[in-house]
This record gives structure tokens, C-alpha cells and sequence, in this order.
């Protein structure tokens, strides 16, 4: 598990804090350079189709995207795990109400979801967030659910009911922490998730708004003419798969220790 | 003809040795048991030749002249499929459960490269084991088994493709007393029937002393003791083997007499427990169908019944710790509120100590936190110090060090869990205990400890206890009374000396004949 979650490490550092270092901002037009090749001049990557620097949009790119999957997941996280506790623990009646709420949810074509909200109420990264949030968080509520129904039938739930412990007591003393470690395995494995959608909506043109740029948008222009200028595809491309494969595989790591 | 033996064999795991100079031979038609508390290497021993444990097999263990311990993984698995059968404890964990039983059966029976059987013949294997409606439970899938049935066909699997040597690891543990005969019957028919060898493994010497023409004691991964079991058991020479045979309480073991009852403390009225049938089915199961009862002031009363009795249930719905449908319980005069009103000093009257000690308390929790957590709750007013000091003599009085109150649940044995379980039970100073199978996930030596606890807080605490287990000699032990429990009724109670020794209903006879052995 170490080793992808180093990986991810020094991509994440790399975004943070290189990108003032470097002679080029992002959203600077070099109007001498256009689809310069990578090792011309000050670009060491690059440019775009405009004579934009390559590294310092991807890196920026990369800011964007995982900062919208951090908070996409935090909010999945908090939702999930207050609407599985809930279920989970209320039981009954209540229980079987609210997880036919995140079945009916989970039925809906959720991308139409995410395209309609930005469709009704304008493009905005705030919205991106909330919408995928919005629509991760039901695997979590699951999981959650399946943690605290298992958790409940434990004796030492039932002895903290006999020790005179009130519900809340035993929520927040019990059952909480232990289903921590499951739900935070899953938070990784929902940020990979997200990053695809937020790269699949900004590739669609109704993610994050130009000069501003993402994983997404710069696949997209970079696919427009990876004919004549591949590199300006596979730069983003690479950090986007590297991404995804190494954080799946620290979420996979961390979910088989605490649910295996 | 000897048909398996074992020289010298010493077994290591990532360099550690933690079996050495293990011997011992069998011949067809024999069984040698495997006798030592969990920890002593008697399941590593069965398992690590035939390549079905981590562990690194040294010395010689011959099959039919083979040596095992040089052979390769392929050669191994050749020889498991085709000469050894195993039995493991847990039934409900060893049949897949999307297979149907007549899959699983066939499966095992064609392991060694025969063709598969015909739907006869599979219905045959079940019913050599003792099933009923064979040829229906061949489509049946393991859940709609009870625990003596999964045990049944695992038998029936195990022994499918003709096996020489059968190793069972425990294969009764998990089961009530009554079914344990049962099992134990089943596989002394086949040894005698098919000329089976059996190697039988067990923490509980006298469980085997019926069954087995041998016994190996084990500690610590060395032989204590072995011979013939007349010998061990008639005049055992080691002091560890003579605790084992000690420890298992027997239906007339001396004891020490019981403290006095005084009056009516807690009486039960009429209690039911139903609960909603699974799926969209209608209507309700009934788990406990009026169930009335009451315990004096330092009096120990049993509630004895088989699995699926209903006993826990019961014990848990008194105590306001599970649903209840209809009933009452009085406590001195005056009804306890529903579970869901229950107030502190109603709590702190029934404290109870459960049958898994590992999975009574908390993972994330320190000793000292979940010793205390009744306190908190239960006595708010207590100064940190006072809690504290508390913590301690609780400690004390399930005899642990005071060192304990640092450690994590994960770092204490089976004994020391049940120990901290039970200083959290007293922690309160309660007035009643509930004992839920408190003693029988344990070895026969630690269970033997904690049922002297038991004794001796009854005696100097005036508690009184009720005590749900299905072992009668257990019950005898510790109880005055005893109340036996068949499909959530009541059939018959009395005092447990005359229950045990002049048993009235067939439930009653069924488990006197199983603690006799």
C-alpha cells in the first residue's frame, strides 16, 4: 500500500507547489510558442494549441481535479455515513424507507443528474461539487449500513446498552469508530470515482469553466489534435491514470485490512 | 497395519519451532486424539503435513509408507484428495453457501478424478450419515440446515471419496451437548464400518475418552503424555493431563455447597418473544412462548435447553437487553420499565457477561475504559479518582494484575477477555448476573477458572445469577435450581440435583444422557 499512496504523495505535492515556480502561469498565452514540443525554450513540456505551458496547466489541471474529488468525497462521506448509521442502527421500519431512498437514487442515471443541475442552475465549481457528492455518497450509506447492522448484534454493543450507555453514548463511542476504518477505505476508493466523472463532465464542456483548466478539459483539447501534438495528450492522460490506478489500489489495500 | 505414522515431527513457522518431537502411529479402524488447550499446536500438528497450514513440516510423517514432509504441493494435494477426509469445527463456515448440498457432495466425491456420482448415489451418502429425506436435501442449500445436519454432511463430504484417514479438528466444539453424542456416535460408526483411521482433535479430554483407542496430551507443542486412554485417563503420571481430566465438570463431581437463598428477588411473568417472519411472509415467530420464572435473593437459577431453544432470547428479555412482545419482570415488588425506558439504577440491577469473550468488548477500547463504561454511565456522581480506584478493585477480583488496565482487547487470551468482561459486570456492584453461555467458548482448563470465579463471587457477594447454558454438569456446578427450556416453553424445573437425577421430560433425559457422556 505504500508504494501508490507515495505516488499520489508526489503528484499532489508536485500540483501544490511547483506551479509558482515555474517561468509560465497557466493561463499565460506565449504567442511565440504555439504547439511548441516538449524541450523548447522555457516549456519544458510544451504547449497547448494557443501557446499556453503545457506542465503549468497540468499541474493546475491536476489541483483542480483532485480538489473537487476531495470535496466531492467529503461530502459523500458525510452523507453517507450519517444516512447509513441511521439506517443501520434505527432498524425497522425506518431502515427499510430509507435504503429504498438510495435504491430509487441509485436507479436514476445519475450523470443525467449531474448534467441537468448544471444545466438548471448555471455552471459553477461549487455545483460540480455538490452534484457529485450528491450522487457518490449511496455506496457509502451502504457499506455504513452493512458495518452498523453487523456491529449492532456484537455483544459488547449490548453490554454498553446494559452498562447504562444512551444511544448516542454508544454511536458515537462504539459504533463510529470501529466502522471509521471501512468508511475511510471507501472514501479512497470514491475519489478515483469521482475524478472520472468531473473529468467526464469537464470533457463534455460543463465542468470547470477556461482559462481555468482540469484533467478533463485539457484530455479533451488534447484528443482534438493529438494527430499533430500527442504530447499534449499524454502528459494529462498519464498523471490521470497514474491517479486512479495507484488510489484504487491503496482504497483496495485499506478495505480488505478492515472488511476482509 | 499401521497406516499413518508420524516421527519426530517438529513444524516451524517464519524460523520459530513451535511443534517439536510430535510421534505417533495409526492403524486402520483406530482413532488417536489430539488432546491440549488452544495455543498447544494440536491442530498445526494435524494439518501442516498435508500442506494445509503456513507452517514448515520437519522430521517424518509416513501415509501408507509415503514420506509427506519432503512431498511437493502437487504431490500433497494428490494424497488429500484421494486418502484423507477433514472435518473442521465450524459447520456453518465449512459448506459454501451457494452450493447445494448434493453439489458440495459431488464435488468431494469426484475430488479424486472418479466420475461423478448418480443422484442415488449422493442420496445414499446422506442418508449412511443420518439424514432424513435424503433425496430432498440433496437441492437444499447449507442455510436451511441446522447446525447437527451441516455437521452431518460435511461428515458425508468428507468421507465421499473413500478416504483412509479421517482428521477431525474439533468437529463438536461449536455444537450443544446433546448433538456432540450425536456426531461423536456418527463418526465411531463410520471408523468401525469403513475401517476409518480418525486422528481427532479436541481441547476436552473427557469429550474423547469414549472414542479414542489413544490419546496424545499436548502442551506448548510438546507431548505431555501419551498411551492408551485407560491409561491416561485411569492413572494419568503428568500433572497437566491430571487438571485436564479435572477440569470438565461431570454430573456427579463433588461440589461446594451452595450459599443460602433468601427471599424472592426477581420474578418473571409470562414472557414472550416473538419476532416478524423473514421476507414479506406474515405473521410472527414466537421465540419464547410464556416463559414464568423467579430467583431468591443469592440464588443461581439455570435455564437449560438445546440450541434454538430459546434460552438466550429469554435470558436477554428478563434482563431488558432484547425485544419482548408480552410479560413482566417484577424486581422486589415493583415492574421494570420497557428496555427502551430503562433508567440507570434499573440498569445497574442485571449486568451480563456473554459466550464470546473477544466480541464483548470493544476492539478500539483500553481494559481500564471498558471496565469503567458502566460507571460513567451508571454512577455519573464518581470523581475520576474514585472511578479509577474502582477500575482497580475490580481488576483485583477477577484476580488480574493491576497492569492490565493499559492493554487492548487484542493482546488478551480467551481467559483474560472473559475476566475483563466479567470486572465490567461487577464494576456497578450489581445485584444479578447473567451468565450467556459464559463459560463454553472457552478451554476446559480456563472455563474450569472462570466457573470458580463464578463460585466464589456467589459466595462472597450474595449474587444471584442466572445462568443459560446447555451443559447440565455446568449448571449443576453453579445452580441451585435449573429450568428447562424446549422450543421457548418451560417443561420442567426444579432443584438441579433431582432434575439431574430423576429428569421427567424427554428434552430433560436427551441432555442428562449427553452430559453423561
Amino acid at each position: 500500500m505504500k508504494a501508490p499512496l507515495i505516488i499520489v504523495g508526489v503528484i499532489v505535492a508536485a500540483a501544490l507547489l511547483v506551479p509558482p515556480l515555474l517561468p509560465w502561469g497557466y493561463d499565460v498565452i506565449d504567442w511565440n510558442a504555439v504547439r511548441a514540443e516538449p524541450l523548447t525554450g522555457t516549456h519544458l513540456l510544451g504547449t497547448d494549441n494557443v501557446g499556453r505551458d503545457l506542465l503549468a496547466r497540468t499541474l493546475v489541471g491536476t489541483r483542480v481535479t483532485l480538489g473537487v474529488a476531495l470535496a466531492a468525497a467529503l461530502v459523500s462521506l458525510v452523507i453517507g455515513v450519517a444516512w447509513g448509521a441511521i439506517a443501520g442502527w434505527v432498524g425497522g421500519k425506518t431502515d427499510e424507507l430509507m435504503m429504498r431512498i438510495v435504491d430509487a437514487l441509485y436507479a436514476l442515471p445519475f450523470m443525467f443528474v449531474v448534467i441537468l443541475l448544471m444545466v438548471v442552475f448555471g455552471r459553477s465549481i461549487l455545483l460540480v461539487f455538490i452534484g457529485i457528492g450528491a450522487v457518490e455518497w449511496l455506496t457509502m450509506a451502504r457499506v455504513v449500513r452493512g458495518q452498523v447492522l453487523q456491529l449492532k448484534q456484537r455483544p459488547f454493543i449490548i453490554a454498553a446498552e446494559a452498562a447504562g450507555a444512551p444511544a448516542r453514548a454508544i454511536m458515537t463511542g462504539h459504533l463510529l469508530p470501529n466502522v471509521a476504518g471501512v468508511a475511510i477505505a471507501y472514501l479512497l476508493l470514491t475519489v478515483p470515482q469521482v475524478v472520472m466523472v468531473e473529468s467526464f463532465l469537464s470533457f463534455l464542456g460543463l465542468g470547470v469553466q477556461e482559462p481555468l483548466t482540469s484533467l478533463g478539459i485539457m484530455i479533451k483539447e488534447g484528443a482534438d489534435d493529438m494527430d499533430i501534438a500527442p504530447f499534449a495528450l499524454l502528459l494529462p492522460g498519464g498523471i490521470l491514470v497514474t491517479l486512479l490506478v495507484c488510489l484504487t489500489l491503496a482504497g483496495e489495500k485499506l478495505r480488505d485490512r478492515f472488511a476482509g | 497395519m499401521t497406516l499413518y505414522s508420524v516421527q519426530g515431527l517438529g513444524i516451524s513457522i517464519g524460523g520459530t519451532a513451535l511443534i517439536t518431537g510430535v510421534s505417533f502411529e495409526i492403524a486402520a479402524g483406530q482413532c488417536v486424539a489430539l488432546v491440549g488447550e488452544s495455543g498447544s499446536g494440536k491442530s498445526l500438528t494435524c494439518l501442516t503435513p498435508f500442506g494445509l497450514s503456513p507452517g514448515i513440516a520437519s522430521g517424518s510423517a509416513r501415509l501408507l509408507g509415503e514420506e509427506l514432509c519432503a512431498a511437493d504441493e502437487r504431490r500433497l494435494r494428490k494424497i488429500r484428495a484421494r486418502d484423507i477426509g477433514f472435518i473442521f469445527q465450524q459447520p456453518l463456515t465449512s459448506l459454501t453457501p451457494h452450493l447445494s448440498i448434493g453439489a458440495q457432495l459431488a464435488e468431494a466425491a469426484s475430488q479424486s478424478g472418479t466420475p461423478k456420482p448418480s443422484r442415488r448415489e449422493l442420496a445414499a451418502m446422506l442418508e449412511r450419515v443420518g439424514i432424513a429425506q435424503a433425496d430432498e436435501r440433496l437441492d437444499a442449500f447449507p442455510h436451511r440446515l441446522s447446525g447437527g445436519q451441516r455437521q452431518r454432511v460435511m461428515i458425508a463430504a468428507a468421507t465421499a471419496h473413500g478416504p483412509k484417514l479421517l482428521i477431525a479438528d474439533e468437529p463438536t466444539t461449536a455444537l450443544d451437548a446433546s448433538l456432540r453424542h450425536e456426531i461423536m456416535a456418527l463418526i465411531d460408526e463410520m471408523r468401525v464400518q469403513h475401517g476409518l483411521a480418525v486422528l481427532l482433535v479436541s481441547h476436552d479430554l473427557a469429550s474423547v475418552a469414549a472414542h479414542a483407542d489413544h490419546i496424545i496430551v499436548m502442551q506448548n507443542g510438546r507431548v505431555v503424555e501419551s498411551g492408551p486412554t485407560e491409561a491416561i485417563l485411569g492413572a494419568p503420571t503428568q500433572a497437566y493431563t491430571k487438571a485436564l481430566i479435572a477440569a470438565a465438570p461431570h454430573l456427579d463431581s463433588p461440589r461446594a455447597p451452595l450459599p443460602e437463598v433468601g427471599g424472592t428477588i426477581l420474578e418473571a411473568k409470562d414472557i414472550r418473544v416473538t419476532y416478524p417472519r423473514a421476507g414479506w411472509r406474515r405473521g410472527v415467530l414466537t421465540a419464547v412462548d410464556g416463559a414464568t420464572l423467579s430467583i431468591g435473593g443469592g440464588e443461581a437459577l439455570a435455564i437449560v435447553g438445546e440450541s434454538g431453544s430459546g434460552k438466550s432470547t429469554l435470558g436477554r428479555a428478563i434482563a431488558r437487553l432484547g425485544p419482548m412482545a408480552s410479560g413482566q419482570t417484577i424486581w422486589r415488588g415493583a415492574e421494570l420499565p420497557t428496555r427502551a425506558k430503562m433508567r440507570s439504577a434499573d440498569r445497574r440491577l442485571i449486568q451480563p457477561v456473554f459466550q464470546d469473550p473477544l466480541a464483548s468488548l470493544d476492539p478500539l477500547w483500553r481494559v481500564a475504559d471498558i471496565i469503567a463504561e458502566p460507571l460513567r454511565h451508571l454512577m455519573p456522581d464518581l470523581s475520576r479518582g474514585e472511578r479509577d480506584m474502582r477500575v482497580a478493585a475490580a481488576l483485583e477480583s477477577v484476580e488480574l494484575p493491576a497492569d492490565f488496565a493499559s492493554r487492548t482487547p487484542r493482546s488478551l487470551s480467551g481467559g483474560q477477555a472473559q475476566r475483563v468482561a466479567i470486572a465490567r459486570a461487577l464494576v456497578a456492584e450489581p445485584e444479578m448476573l447473567l451468565l450467556d453461555e459464559a463459560t463454553s467458548a472457552l478451554d476446559v482448563l480456563v472455563a474450569a477458572q472462570i466457573l470458580a470465579l463464578f463460585a466464589r463471587l456467589q459466595r462472597e457477594r450474595r449474587l444471584s445469577i442466572l445462568c443459560i447454558t446447555h451443559d447440565l454438569a455446568l449448571a449443576r456446578q453453579l445452580c441451585h435450581r435449573v429450568a428447562v427450556l424446549d422450543a421457548g416453553k418451560i417443561v420442567e424445573t426444579g432443584p438441579s440435583d433431582e432434575v439431574i437425577r430423576t429428569p421427567q421430560h424427554p428434552v430433560t433425559q436427551r441432555l442428562v444422557r449427553a452430559s453423561r457422556g
